[in-house]
């Protein structure tokens, strides 16, 4: 039973992981070509239509993986969380159905509209890739509308045996304000992950001395939206956190591993938890009062240990930890990159600063990581909770034969690496060709 | 919302409307299934496969959706059955998983590197990714009319061997090349030049093993399948539904024999359409029936979600699906051209 529960776990994570990597950037791109076409349209300046080009090429390769890996997912909320979705389908079932309905319809059928159409029906191409924009950033409303549940139970009721739950307010499931804190962070961190790529791609031809009208403009737009998103993203983050350790404070304290309740609580900027002691093996650096002040908002703030809390219901609090530090320190990174390259760029030093150019190369994986380890602290400090406080992760599991799972799993871990590597190097070759610019 | 609706009318809808689903699936995903089981053998070099890669290209992605929806529409509307459908068939879904991606990934990224090798691979990976969706989706449907071996508790004794029986094994071969021939008479009807001859010929023959194959197949269902006759026993009417099957399949040949390509592929989907639909029709109150003792089926009213989601999940179904296919059948109009080997296309 356990060895079946962690392998489904790690299938999950793996497969979800894998469609975020190309979830992000589809929402971005989607709206920055959809917003080029338009502007083709309008101007009729070549510019335009060549960014449309070579951003729409990248945009094509990366959503045929984020559509495919996208199913795996729905799948497999029946084939190994079959218990779950008996408890949960009549509150789940809604919002992925009107996913599909208001949202994949839309992008499946005008993707195909806007791949095909060329740039003689300027005005039917851009429109068709509007459509796509909403559709991708729709879609995320609505599955989201599905996890905020999981994370924060409205506007449902147990059934009297306490099988399953069934919805009573469905208004209330899409503006439940969990809902919309991570939606928002969402979408932020994608635009932001978008723009990271646009500028890493547009430093690559910078350091070639291809200096071209495309690059310069595409970096241009890039950077505004990366200094822009990355201020947002700490300030509402903060606002994020202080919320979700009010409603889950399991999560809430293993993101700062706080393992005694206290008021004036210090945040430690060298910390190294060890659950097994049940506190910090290191803890230097310390600085009065602030965790009290980012939980709670006030110096003086108390907050509830890990050790204080229901000890049978913690989640692993290292892997939440460190991916917690992770995000919020490559956070503050990008504000830095982002605010750099606006200055070089006013200053007119930019296509010379070989160095930040590299940088910003070697910044392109950071958002994804930073990405993954925001997903790590959502959904593995959920745990032991599936639904948070209504099932427990080991409930929700589908009872198939253990050795089924790892076939499973073996097989698609196997078919996803090579897709990766496979839209890796188309994606390499089209940046590095410039498809679509010449 | 729909007050006036008891719980069970809106599960019987909902059951209607699943039925719908599923068939506008079956029916839209065909053709491009088909051409992607015809590319590799029909198609002599590059610019043919790019006239049927761009035959379908436009609409496959759309027309793919109606299967999320009917994952989605099961889930919302009837949990127990999404969750054991996929819990019992649990190989089976990870094939037809593996068969998605391939088909879908072959045909975004068929041209996108020059080297043929990788071409071919992916042409080939198109093939197995259409030929296991359709299979696995024909022999699942017929282990659905036949039942599954579920026991007492909705345990569930099947195995995997047993899931091939001859009946779903024909099943899946109808499936197969119902697809197969709507995929031809695609091909046919969007295309211009050597590869459009070919496949209306390919037509002509496999229009009439799909006649064949489907007499036997409703045969053996009304035959060979306990309980399969029950609702029809209990109203005739739905008699229509197989005698259509066959009016349509026989005019499908008909046509296709006079080169009026365009009403033959329409007789197709139908055929195909009213094939599913005869074996739905014979399940119900059940959605998983089962072949042990039909006690032990899981039916409508056991699996449907609340009131409110029912409520919920139909006026949004109402709203938004005659929007859906007014857009898709906007997008038809919009690629109406037929495509020629010289076509550039910019994939
Ligand atoms: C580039 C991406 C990125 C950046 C710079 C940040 N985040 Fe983030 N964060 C995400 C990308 C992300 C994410 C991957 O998108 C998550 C996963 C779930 C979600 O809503 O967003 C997330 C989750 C997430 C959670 C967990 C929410 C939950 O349990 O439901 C918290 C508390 C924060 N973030 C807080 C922050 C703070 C305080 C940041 C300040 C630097 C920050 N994030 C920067
Ligand atoms: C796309 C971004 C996402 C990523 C990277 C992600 C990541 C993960 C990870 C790492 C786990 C394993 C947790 C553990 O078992 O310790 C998990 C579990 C799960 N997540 Fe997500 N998740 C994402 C979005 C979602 C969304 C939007 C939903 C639902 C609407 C969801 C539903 C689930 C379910 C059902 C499980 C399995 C049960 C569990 O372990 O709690 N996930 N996810
Ligand atoms: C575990 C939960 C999830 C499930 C079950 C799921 C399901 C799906 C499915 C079935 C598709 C394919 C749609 C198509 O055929 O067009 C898809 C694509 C997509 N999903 Fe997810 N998804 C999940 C998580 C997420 C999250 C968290 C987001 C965003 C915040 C997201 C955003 C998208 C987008 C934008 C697409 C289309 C773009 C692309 O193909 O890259 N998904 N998803």
């Amino acid at each position: 039973m356990i060895e079946l529960l962690l392998l489904s776990r790690l299938q999950f994570a793996i497969t979800a992981a894998f469609h975020f990597i190309f979830v992000p950037l589809t929402l971005g791109l989607a709206l920055l070509v959809a917003v080029m076409e338009t502007m083709y349209y309008r101007n009729k300046d070549e510019t335009w239509r060549k960014m449309a080009d070579f951003w729409g090429n990248i945009f094509k390769i990366n959503f045929a993986i984020g559509l495919v890996s996208g199913i795996t997912l729905t799948f497999q909320l029946g084939t190994n969380w079959g218990a779950y979705a008996e408890f949960m389908g009549d509150v789940f079932g809604p919002p992925l159905a009107m996913e599909a309905l208001f949202a994949f319809f839309l992008e499946g059928t005008f993707l195909g509209a806007w791949i095909f159409l060329g740039h003689n029906r300027q005005k039917l191409k851009a429109f068709s890739m509007w459509m796509v924009a909403l559709g991708t950033n729709i879609s995320s409303l609505w599955i989201i509308t599905a996890n905020g549940f999981m994370q924060h139970p409205v506007g449902y009721e147990m059934v009297a045996d306490g099988s399953k739950v069934v919805m009573t307010d469905f208004i209330a499931l899409i503006t439940n304000g969990y809902v919309w804190y991570m939606l928002i962070h969402t979408l932020l961190a994608a635009y932001l992950l978008t723009s990271f790529v646009i500028m890493g791609i547009c430093a690559y031809h910078f350091l070639k001395g291809n200096n071209n009208e495309v690059f310069k403009k595409s970096f241009s737009i890039a950077v505004i939206i990366a200094l822009a998103t990355a201020v947002m993203l700490p300030v509402l983050g903060h606002g994020y956190a202080q919320y979700v350790a009010a409603l889950q404070p399991t999560k809430g304290a293993a993101m700062d591993a706080i393992w005694e309740t206290g008021s004036s609580v210090p945040m430690y900027l060298i910390q190294v938890p060890d659950s097994s002691t049940g506190s910090n093996s290191i803890q230097l650096l310390g600085i009065p009062g602030l965790a009290s002040f980012l939980y709670t908002g006030s110096f003086s703030g108390t907050i509830t240990g890990l050790n204080q809390l229901p000890q049978g219901e913690l989640p692993p609090v290292e892997m939440i930890f460190w991916s917690f530090r992770l995000m919020t320190i490559l956070g503050s990174l990008f504000i830095i990159v982002a605010l750099l390259g606006l200055y070089l760029q006013k200053s007119g030093k930019l296509y010379t600063s070989k160095k930040y150019l590299k940088l910003l190369i070697w910044s392109i994986p950071l958002p994804y990581i930073t990405i993954t380890a925001g997903w790590i602290v959502a959904e593995v400090g959920r745990q032991p909770w599936m639904v948070y406080g209504l099932l427990k992760t080991a409930n929700g599991v589908s009872s198939v034969p253990t050795s089924d799972v790892l076939l499973s799993i073996s097989l698609i871990s196997t078919f996803y690496m090579v897709l990766l590597i496979f839209e890796v190097y188309l994606i390499k070759k089209t940046v590095v060709n410039a498809t679509g610019v010449e | 919302m729909f007050d006036f609706l008891t719980h069970d009318m809106l599960a019987i809808i909902w059951f209607f409307l699943w039925c719908v689903i599923w068939g506008v699936y079956f029916i839209v995903d065909s053709f491009s299934l088909g051409a992607g089981l015809l590319v590799p053998f029909i198609a002599t070099d590059k610019a043919q496969r790019m006239q049927i890669q761009s035959s379908v290209g436009p609409f496959w992605g759309g027309n793919e959706v109606w299967l999320i929806l009917a994952a989605g529409g099961t889930f919302a509307a009837f949990p127990l059955v999404f969750s054991k459908m996929f819990t019992f068939l649990y190989l089976p879904m990870m094939l037809l998983l593996i068969g998605l991606i391939a088909r879908g990934i072959s045909i975004e990224y068929l041209h996108k590197d020059e080297n043929p090798q990788i071409q071919k691979i992916l042409m080939w990976g198109w093939f197995a990714g259409s030929l296991l969706i359709s299979l696995v989706l024909g022999v699942a449907f017929a282990n659905f009319f036949k039942g599954l071996e579920i026991a007492s508790g909705g345990v569930y004794i099947g195995t995997l061997i047993g899931l091939f029986s001859p009946y779903a094994l024909i099943g899946g071969v109808l499936f197969v090349l119902m697809s197969v021939t709507s995929g031809a008479l695609w091909i046919n009807v969007k295309t211009e030049g050597a590869i459009a001859a070919k496949a209306g010929d390919l037509a002509k023959k496999s229009t009439l093993i799909v006649l064949v194959l489907a007499l036997v197949y409703l045969a053996y269902s009304f035959m060979g399948i306990e309980g399969f006759t029950t609702n029809y026993s209990a109203m005739p009417a739905l008699y229509l539904l197989p005698v259509l099957a066959v009016v349509t399949a026989v005019l499908a040949v008909f046509f296709a024999k006079k080169d009026k390509i365009f009403p033959a592929f329409c007789s197709n989907l139908l055929a195909f359409l009213f094939v599913v639909e005869s074996g739905l029709a014979s399940i119900y109150p059940y959605m998983l029936k089962s072949s042990v003792s039909s006690e032990y089926g899981i039916d409508i009213f056991e699996a449907a979600s609340s009131h409110m989601t029912l409520s919920v999940m139909l006026g949004a179904a109402l709203v938004f699906v005659p929007i859906i296919i007014i857009y898709q059948l906007w997008a038809y109009t919009l690629f109406r051209e037929k495509i020629k080997e010289t076509d550039h296309v910019e994939y």
